[in-house]
């Protein structure tokens, strides 16, 4: 059985390449999905120290992120709808509505 | 060396990659569901069978299903949409700062990794039946919480998708 440090490593790429993937776009669906991958990064990590420490609340947390995560793709999703209505783009660098 | 995690960390790190670089939302969409398939695999493997059955159910086939459905709505055929920030400066930028934290988070986490004590498992762990009770004996306030979340969640999607706002 691979040990904890490969799972913090590969947690942690997977938690780059969503960071990179935010930064670096402009497409608004493909940020949400970066987005999401960090999420799922976060979770891998729960539940490998949950394993690795042989505590169950490390599983329940994970299941709470998920409510979270569906939450945040309804609400966000919807926005971005009312946003596409509004601008007729997905661009992000149009979402400028609030810039000073 | 670990033949299964190896085979299912390249395939999520792969399609992770593909994700981020793929020019249109859709394929993005898909390299996603890959990645979600993959982590649902390494689940398994740290004895997690119920996360597992969430991660496909949830993730792969709910949450995915609603991106798509939006990409649908959203994706106009004659919009030509540049993938990458034109701005090269954001581009560089942003690829230098994602690498500095994935390398940041790598060090910071092995520090930890010290303090942890490799126990065994005991019998049964991650039984569905364990996390049942714990969540409606010693997490009962935060799952109803969670319950209202998704309620709230629910009525501000249908507010903010109707006609006029």
């Amino acid at each position: 059985m691979a040990g904890i440090n490969e799972y913090i490593i590969l947690a942690s790429i997977l938690f780059g390449l969503g960071i990179i993937g935010f930064l670096t776009r402009r497409n608004a669906l493909i940020l949400f999905m970066s987005v999401e991958l960090m999420l799922n990064s976060v979770n891998l990590m729960l539940v490998a120290f949950s394993a690795s420490r042989a505590d169950m609340g490390g599983q329940v947390m994970v299941l709470f992120i998920f409510a979270v995560a569906a939450a945040e793709v309804a609400v966000g999703l919807a926005i971005l709808i009312c946003l596409f209505k509004h601008i007729k783009s997905v661009d992000i660098n149009k979402f400028d509505l609030l810039k000073w | 060396m670990d033949y299964y995690f190896l085979l299912f960390a390249i395939m999520a790190v792969g399609a992770g990659i593909f994700t981020i670089t793929v020019k249109d939302a859709l394929p993005s969409a898909l390299g996603l569901l890959t990645v979600f398939i993959a982590l649902a695999a390494l689940y398994l493997h740290l004895n997690a069978p119920l996360i597992a059955i969430f991660q496909v159910s949830i993730y792969a086939g709910a949450i995915l299903v609603l991106v798509v459905f939006v990409i649908m709505l959203l994706i106009t055929p004659d919009e030509e949409l540049e993938s990458r920030q034109k701005n090269i400066s954001y581009r560089t930028l942003g690829a230098i700062l994602g690498a500095y934290l994935t390398v940041l988070l790598v060090i910071g986490v092995k520090g930890i990794n010290q303090l942890i004590v490799q126990k065994g498992l005991p019998e049964g762990f991650g039984h569905p039946s364990l996390i049942g009770t714990l969540f409606f004996k010693k997490y009962i306030v935060h799952f109803e919480m969670a319950s209202v979340l998704l309620l709230v969640a629910l009525i501000a999607a249908i507010y903010l998708a109707k006609k006029k706002i």
